[in-house]
């Protein structure tokens, strides 16, 4: 299906990312963390499908056990001790809990970035940068441009090499590597010079000169700017939230959550919209169309 | 001998004065008073950003012209596709070696940014995370330190200078910061233990990805320092009184 979230202006999308990863970075309350999971799983299960889920289970869970476990194991602090290891050094409740939390965390983190993995495409970054980093971003697009092109080429190459028998699937070992590197310095040649053959072109065409535009053109609306309005308000809330210590907790020596308060609700909730946006957004989308399908 | 004047140099160190002397102490201060839990991590990976802002903007103040864009674009996607096509042999990369071709060839600034803009855009293919502005801060600064290294002497371009630099700039540099980047990923609490433990099972990992480097310096340095620099000569890309 068409993600809504990603029809979005790009400004928004990106700093939605930063701000969620930023957040999934610093706050290790259970709370927030399970919201954050929830959020990430269910907005990449919303982008990616099948796919998504497939990837959590068979990836991030077992790493979930794994960091789970590897932390008790180097780290021994805590003042709850369950049992002792051969090596003399205590297992406590605290660094196991330290490490579900971490590896929670992590993944957490993991699933916001596939999400951006799938959001915000290159065009969409330089975009965005084009304004700030012209040269950077240009170097980047050009880089994104040439690498499939180079994949390309050196496919084409050693076609051409197979015909007069210099190919790498060709000869013995010492002679396979030697025409792997012949490939490459072909390769490292055609690159450079048609490289200095685009630059020339650039420059005829006016690279550097002001009023540069982009390839991808995007529109900031007015409902971007209500979405910005609202995201910039749950994230300022969550923010406050950080700095007042509402959302934190302590694991070591002993394991200290933040008080449940009226305040602390207040963040959570603001927390679990923001990181429900996407999908809130896409659903009340697929409505709207619902909707409009039935009165036709 | 590099392309682009030395002018850049003053206004970059004073840009990483600032940063180093100022901003870094601010965050750390901040971190220590509001983010008790997860410090370490968030600081770190501030502070890796911090320090590739001073390439950034010196560069982009320069106006660098097409052709040197178009040289650093092209050695960094060359990275890239080489990453690519060694993606089934685990650490066996030729990143590290064409990013520090780069340095020696064009100069320190001309190699961090290969470096920085291979690991940025290899994880546009293989995905961003994490992990990425640490790859991004190792590739460049090899780079750099071997442009440096080249500009005062103390490299040359021969297979044993450059294999030996490469060998234990992978190792000591890009392994060494890896790891602490990794341990910060994934506990909170430093313990000097953990990071041991760290560099213990990583060693395997760093030692293939340095013998991959020391390999591929040994096959390719010399055709590719050949190729661009006999472009710098067709092109025109020396300045007078660079050549050594």
């Amino acid at each position: 299906m068409r993600d809504s979230f990603a029809g979005l202006h790009p400004a928004l999308t990106f700093s939605y990312f930063v701000c969620m990863i930023a957040c999934s970075m610093l706050v290790m309350h259970p709370i927030a963390q399970a919201i954050a999971l929830v959020g990430a799983f269910s907005y990449s299960v919303l982008v990616k499908g099948a796919k998504a889920l497939k990837f959590s289970f068979i990836y991030l869970l077992p790493m979930l056990l794994i960091m789970a476990v590897m932390n008790p194991a180097f780290n021994h602090q805590g003042v709850t001790i369950l049992f002792y290891l051969k090596s003399g050094n205590p297992v406590t409740l605290e660094s196991i809990l330290y490490g579900v939390a971490a590896a929670v965390m992590f993944i957490t983190m993991i699933l916001w970035f596939s999400c951006y993995n799938a959001v915000m495409t290159s065009d969409k970054f330089i975009y965005l940068f084009g304004k700030v980093i012209p040269a950077l971003s240009l170097v980047l697009s050009m880089v994104l441009r040439f690498v499939p092109r180079y994949i390309e080429q050196i496919k084409a190459i050693s076609h051409a090499q197979r015909c007069i028998g210099r190919d790498m699937t060709q000869g013995n070992l010492w002679s396979r590597a030697k025409n792997g590197i012949n490939i490459l310095s072909m390769m490292t040649t055609w690159a450079l010079e048609n490289g200095m053959e685009t630059a020339d072109s650039m420059k005829s065409r006016g690279y550097g000169l002001p009023g540069r535009t982009t390839f991808s053109i995007f529109r900031f609306d007015g409902r971007d700017g209500i979405l910005l309005g609202i995201m910039g308000l749950l994230a300022a809330i969550m923010g406050a939230g950080i700095m007042s210590g509402t959302v934190s907790m302590r694991f070591f020596p002993s394991i200290k959550l933040a008080p449940v308060t009226v305040w602390s609700m207040a963040v959570y909730a603001a927390y679990a919209l923001l990181c429900m946006l996407p999908v809130i957004i896409n659903l009340q989308e697929a409505w709207k169309w619902k909707r409009i399908e039935s009165k036709m | 001998m590099s392309i682009q004047s030395l002018n850049g140099q003053g206004k970059r160190r004073l840009l990483a004065a600032i940063l180093i002397l100022i901003v870094i102490p601010l965050t750390i201060l901040a971190g220590v008073f509001y983010f008790d839990d997860r410090k370490y991590y968030f600081i770190s990976m501030l502070i890796i950003v911090y320090t590739m802002l001073p390439f950034a903007m010196v560069f982009e103040q320069r106006g660098p012209r097409a052709r040197e864009l178009i040289l650093i674009a092209v050695l960094a996607a060359l990275a890239v596709a080489g990453r690519s096509a060694f993606y089934m042999l685990p650490q066996f990369k030729p990143v590290v070696a064409i990013v520090i071709i780069a340095g020696v060839c064009l100069g320190a600034e001309a190699g961090f940014l290969v470096g920085a803009l291979a690991g940025f855009v290899s994880n546009f293919f293989f995905g961003q995370g994490p992990w990425t502005p640490w790859q991004m801060f190792c590739f460049g600064i090899i780079g750099f330190i071997a442009g440096l290294l080249f500009q005062k002497g103390k490299l040359s371009k021969t297979r044993l200078s450059l294999c030996l630099f490469g060998g234990l700039a992978t190792f000591f540099i890009y392994g060494g910061i890896i790891n602490l980047g990794s341990l910060f990923m994934f506990t909170a609490e430093f313990s000097w233990g953990a990071l041991l433990a760290t560099y213990i099972s990583g060693f395997w990992f760093d030692m293939i990805h340095a013998l991959s480097t020391v390999i591929f310096l040994f096959l390719i340095a010399r055709p590719m320092i050949e190729k661009i620099e006999r472009v710098k000569i067709k092109y025109g890309l020396i300045e007078p009184g660079d050549e050594k």
